[in-house]
């Protein structure tokens, strides 16, 4: 996972700001009953947290200082009540808004992933990985506290500060003045330190994401860094990096220490205040003992209400903007879907034709210029060229990853853009230059290409495509773990994995992007026979490198800056002594030289080489 | 073993650090900022007095101000102190945070800089072993860990113990046996907080790991986008992720029912304890045996008695999980260093590059050689092509070079003196290395080409080497230059142009041995043509290994040394192996055969 993405940078994507929290409330609204139920509990709990100093107050006025001990009982009972009420109370809100804030999170991680699955390729070729990432991820963790102890935490601490000041008004409205006036400081000093407080743990996080990256780097090049003695340098950056560490975690701590204490100086004013006012008020029997020590201890107490309303007040801002990412992303249509009428296919067994096909990325100059070619069923078609030329274009545009801007691909005999995306897509069979595998069993990998495969048609996939001997030969044979992204087996074995995927699919169309990078000979020569496999019979398409690929070719084209240079087959092509005969001859002498690796092997790190 | 190298905190060596127990070393860890910790500590003490100070003159206010009904000058004064107390409290909380804050957070900022430094004077053998991602770890989340540890928990376990302390005594001062009683259920709660924590503990850990579950389901979804819609498998790609995200919710509502079920029951249990000490501190007072202000007074220290136990649970555990950091820590700062420096010979400027390998054999792993018994010799500025297939020791050589590793046995010398005697970093200094596909760093194209230089250079020599490395027209292609930025967020070089980046570096450092690995196995002809021509510059008058790839290389080098599982099978030059039998005349006559029916396919082509 790309952990070191700077989750901000991209903040500015973000546009309309109208309505989020009316789309928020769209989000909480299914939830509506448990936050009832949750606010019910906090709103009980914060309630008789006030009321307990009432309570205490009583205590000694009603029952203490008459010495009745009737009435104490009788408090005592009411207490024992209470607590039991509001151990009910705590279990309600934590149950309710716990599982709210899980099922949020939940349910908007599974919204976003649904609706990426639907967004086009284009999206993610100009979308980073980390972004998207960071939007599934932080982004739903934020909303989903919002939407739940936010607003349970700014609940209790409104209801708390409310009720208290009502208790104080009940007992001494004079008293309550000089209490009630002091708040507006003490909130306003609390919003001033959370904010500061916060920015400077966002940007200690930011340091850190720096630092580990740095760190990271270091590891992974420590070969470099060794054989270039780069070492005190390198210290020297990472010092920068870890003092600007240093200094926002410790700005943050510092400030942190300094931020209740500061909200106790102010309350040690009005509890000067209180004691000197209410002392009087004792001597003249205007109140009693007990209310003076009901006020000292609500003042005391009201510290931590201001504490809570403060720091959600602080995280609810980074929230929304957390929010406006999320539903931008939600936002996002899709560049590619289906039309309203589709013709129904049940296979793309069929010619193939591009017609006077133009095509260009965003508002980039044309990749593709005016194509046009027909392939008959069956055919094989090789695609050769320099890079950049458009042979993957060309390739993108068959499977429909993108579509022409101008001119139409037709397949068995109708305008592709008339068929179900999915349908051509799951008929058009691709291996691509990287193989990409998914965490699991090599199976599970194999049976990608066909969900109900059986057993016996997995490992005849396997054979077809040249993998099972390999596979048989893994400690765990086909429940072998591939690793993340399949990184415990070599390109080739990838390779060919991928190509049993492909035939296990038994595709009408097949599509390859054969790799460049030079696997061992014997792997080299399954994988060519993998690929025979899936050409026989289906129309394909090669984005050869190979010279035997290219041979076996029906036809050859020769891509160039958008357009087909020549085309033909490989004796016609040879004989035009061309841009073909240029490349092949190239590519004749690379291989010879390739061929003599399995006599020079690969230059391996030591890692690999014990 | 004297050491010279000029090390970031010489007074925090590691042999200082080490102890046997933990708690001890993590003392020393604070070396320097300990006074720091020790005034946190007496701070936190005033607060806690003050703090219960804050109720005892409650009570005595109640008993001897108010009841005695001083109203006049008394009352203002005790109103005052009041409000100095609360003052003397919030100072002393504030202290306390602010010093336990600068020694957590500059003790951690000197062991991320130690740590950074001791990983990368670590040995080449020991990164080859480790892995990335666990070493990454120590180093950062590790680290954090022990941070919380000195700034909050350390701090908070000594908090919660001295508030115990002090409180319990002021309320035995009142009355011995409210005292008693008002602690009876303090052990149990004690007790099962500890046992809560270590099963929420476990609990947040599952919840955790299948938060990482749920982010690779996600990653490899992204970065697989063109699988999964080649397939057309969105909807299966929806199922798993589903399942995942499932489990991660089961996992969260069983955290969340723990959490749900704990809190109100340990109130419930912690109020009980309330009530029934208060109710009886009540009905002393009714009896005459405490005053109304010791009530007043027992009832605010009270609270600070019981409830805080519950946390104690908490930090306690928290406190072994820091512990199990601390000693991941450690087990990396313990692994020796390299030594860059230290030497018995010293020369003046640079090497000529005369090397000879003399009965050189080395090995891993005990008993395992992959060198053996290697001899062979080389003048200044020759070209040595090694060749032999994965594994027959190639790589392992040029290793011993830079000293990398060291030989198990036998010896090499350059020029006339054993290797072993120069400084690593001497020697590095002397060698240029070009891999096939070089790590560059996440910085600009031209630090890269810089990277290592231990003098400045103009941008003028730095393009004139990117020229020479034929890269500089690819640099100038890009948007900004030569300051683009390389890696993660800015251009991916290919593999080729990479190799160009690191060709140019090896021209500016100039040095008199160079390692080259020459395949190039994922360029384009136009671009090889390239790199063939700057390898060809770069090799002039340099003693230069070569790892061997490609005919030309072979055939222009003074010594060819064929490897087969560590030994040298055969060695001279192209004519001198054409002209005997062996694997090198074999390899070469299938090379010609192809290279003749090449010539013989254009022939028939052209007869077509």
């Amino acid at each position: 996972m790309s952990t070191y993405y700077d989750e901000n940078e991209l903040e500015d994507t973000v546009t309309q700001k109208s309505g989020v929290f009316r789309r928020l409330w769209g989000v909480l609204k299914p939830h509506y009953k448990s936050l009832l139920l949750a606010l019910a509990g906090i709103i009980i709990v914060s309630a008789l947290d006030s009321y307990f100093t009432l309570l205490f107050k009583r205590i000694i006025d009603e029952a203490i200082v008459p010495k009745n001990r009737v009435v104490l009982t009788q408090l005592y009972t009411i207490y024992g009540a209470i607590v039991i009420m509001q151990a009910l109370g705590v279990f309600a809100f934590v149950y309710f808004v716990g599982r709210q804030a899980e099922s949020i999170r939940y349910e908007l991680r599974k919204a976003l992933f649904t609706h990426l699955q639907s967004l086009s390729l284009s999206y993610f070729s100009r979308t980073p990985l980390g972004w998207i990432m960071a939007r599934v991820t932080s982004d739903t963790e934020r909303m989903s506290e919002l939407l739940s102890w936010g607003i349970i935490d700014s609940t209790w601490a409104i209801t708390n500060i409310l009720t208290a000041s009502v208790f104080m008004f009940i007992i001494n409205s004079r008293l309550a003045w000089i209490v009630v006036l002091s708040l507006p400081v003490m909130v306003y000093v609390a919003l001033k330190f959370r904010k500061r407080i916060y920015y400077h743990y966002r940007r200690s996080r930011k340091a850190n994401s720096k630092m580990t990256a740095a760190l990271n780097e270091n590891i992974t090049g420590v070969r470099v860094v060794k054989a270039l003695r780069r070492e005190n340098k390198n210290l020297d950056n990472f010092k920068v990096l870890s003092t600007a560490m240093f200094n926002s975690s410790y700005r943050a701590a510092f400030l942190s220490a300094l931020f209740l204490p500061s909200i106790q100086t102010i309350s040690a004013i009005s509890l000067g205040l209180i004691l000197w006012r209410g002392g009087l008020m004792v001597s003249e029997s205007a109140i009693s003992i007990g209310s003076l020590q009901a006020f000292i201890s609500y003042i005391m107490m009201i510290l931590w209400p201001i504490n809570d309303l403060a720091r959600v007040y602080a995280e609810m801002q980074n929230a929304i903007a957390s929010s406006e990412r999320v539903f931008s992303l939600l936002d996002t249509v899709p560049a590619i879907s289906n039309r309203e009428q589709l013709i129904p296919i049940t296979s793309l067994s069929g010619d193939v034709a591009f017609n006077h096909v133009s095509f260009h990325y965003d508002d980039n100059e044309p990749v593709i210029r005016d194509l046009t070619f027909q392939v008959p069923r069956g055919q094989t078609i090789a695609l050769v060229g320099p890079t950049g030329g458009g042979k993957t274009t060309i390739v993108n545009l068959l499977c429909r990853f993108y579509e022409p801007t101008e001119g139409d691909i037709s397949i068995a005999g109708h305008n592709y853009l008339d068929y179900d995306l999915r349908q051509i897509q799951s008929r058009i069979g691709v291996v691509l230059q990287t193989p990409h595998l998914f965490s699991g069993s090599v199976r599970e990998n194999i049976r990608y290409g066909r969900l109900d495969a059986t057993e016996e048609q997995i490992q005849e996939a396997a054979r077809l495509a040249g993998a099972d001997q390999f596979i048989t030969n893994l400690e765990h044979g086909y429940d072998q773990d591939v690793g993340e992204g399949g990184n415990l087996l070599s390109v080739g074995q990838k390779q060919l994995i991928s190509i049993a995927r492909a035939l296990l699919a038994e595709p009408d169309i097949f599509v390859m992007d054969e790799a460049t990078s030079s696997v061992d000979t014997l792997t080299e020569e399954l994988i060519q026979k993998g690929m025979r496999q899936l050409m026989a019979g289906r129309t394909s398409f090669i984005i050869a490198h190979r010279l035997s690929t290219i041979k076996h070719a029906d036809r050859i084209m020769v891509i160039s800056a958008g357009q087909i240079a020549e085309s033909g087959s490989h004796e016609s092509l040879m004989k035009l002594k061309g841009a073909y005969y240029h490349l092949y001859t190239q590519q004749y002498r690379h291989e010879l030289e390739t061929s003599m690796d399995q006599f020079t092997g690969d230059y391996h790190a030591p890692a690999q080489a014990t | 073993m004297a050491k010279t190298t000029k090390r970031p905190y010489p007074e925090y060596a590691i042999s200082q650090l080490t102890s046997k127990h933990k708690l001890v070393s993590l003392w020393r860890l604070m070396k320097g900022y300990q006074l720091h910790y020790i005034g946190a500590t007496a701070f936190l003490a005033i607060s806690a007095f003050a703090r219960s100070g804050i109720y005892i003159f409650l009570g005595k206010f109640v008993d001897d101000v108010l009841g005695a009904g001083l109203v006049g000058r008394e009352l203002v004064l005790a109103a005052l102190q009041f409000s100095g107390l609360v003052l003397l409290q919030a100072l002393s909380i504030f202290m306390s945070g602010w010093l336990a804050s600068f020694t957590a957070e500059s003790s951690t900022r000197r062991l991320r800089d130690y740590l950074f430094d001791h990983i990368q004077h670590l040995s080449y053998a020991y990164h080859a072993e480790a892995k990335t991602g666990d070493l990454l770890e120590r180093a950062s989340s590790d680290v954090d860990t022990i941070r919380r540890f000195l700034a909050d928990q350390a701090i908070g376990v000594g908090r919660i113990i001295l508030l115990f302390a002090i409180n319990f005594t002021a309320i035995a001062r009142i009355n011995l046996q409210l005292a008693g009683i008002s602690v009876v259920i303090v052990p149990i709660v004690l007790v099962v907080s500890i046992l809560f924590f270590q099963r929420l503990s476990k609990a947040y850990e599952a919840y955790q790991e299948q938060e990482a579950v749920l982010s690779t389901n996600l990653q490899e979804n992204l970065s697989g986008v063109r699988v999964v819609k080649a397939f057309a498998r969105q909807a299966y790609e929806m199922e798993k992720y589903e399942k995942n995200n499932l489990e991660k919710l089961r996992r969260g509502y069983k955290l969340n029912t723990m959490h749900s079920l704990f809190w109100p029951i340990s109130d419930m249990v912690c109020a009980a304890q309330q009530i029934a000490s208060n109710f009886i501190a009540a009905t002393m007072v009714m009896d005459g045996v405490i005053t109304l202000g010791s009530l007043i007074t027992f009832n605010g220290l009270l609270g600070w008695l019981i409830w805080p136990i519950r946390n104690l649970g908490r930090l306690i555990v928290d406190t072994s999980r820091a512990l199990v950091s601390f000693g991941r820590i450690s087990q990396v700062l313990q692994t020796p260093e390299e030594d860059l420096t230290e030497c018995t010979y010293q020369p003046e400027g640079s090497v000529r590059g005369e090397i000879r390998f003399d009965n050189v054999s080395f090995e891993y792993e005990k008993d395992r050689p992959v060198l053996d018994g290697v001899s062979f010799e080389c003048k200044a500025g020759q070209v040595v092509a090694l060749l032999g297939s994965t594994g027959s020791g190639k790589t392992s050589l040029v290793n011993l070079l830079p000293r990398f590793y060291d030989v198990t046995s036998g010896r090499i010398l350059l020029d006339g003196t054993n290797l072993n005697d120069y400084s690593r970093a001497y020697l590095r200094s002397q060698i240029g290395i070009v891999e096939q596909e070089p790590f560059l760093f996440s910085c600009t194209i031209r630090d890269n080409i810089t990277y290592g230089l231990q003098t400045e250079v103009s941008q003028a020599e730095v393009e004139q080497a990117a020229r020479e490395a034929a890269i500089h027209d690819v640099i100038t292609g890009f948007a900004e230059g030569y300051d683009t930025m390389v890696g993660e967020r800015g251009v991916t070089l290919s593999g080729g142009q990479k190799q160009r980046v690191a060709i140019a570096r090896a021209l500016l450092l100039n040095p008199r041995i160079l390692i080259l690995d020459d395949s190039t196995s994922s360029v384009d002809m136009e671009t090889e043509v390239q790199i063939r021509t700057a390898l060809e510059k770069l090799m002039v008058a340099r003693t230069t290994f070569i790892i061997a790839h490609r005919v030309q290389s072979i055939l222009s080098a003074d010594l060819i040394l064929v490897f087969d599982q560590g030994h040298i099978v055969q060695s001279g030059t192209h004519e001198q192996l054409l002209a005997q039998p062996g694997i090198y005349r074999q390899i070469y006559d299938i090379q010609t055969r192809i290279d003749s029916a090449l010539q013989e396919e254009l022939d028939r082509v052209d007869l077509l």
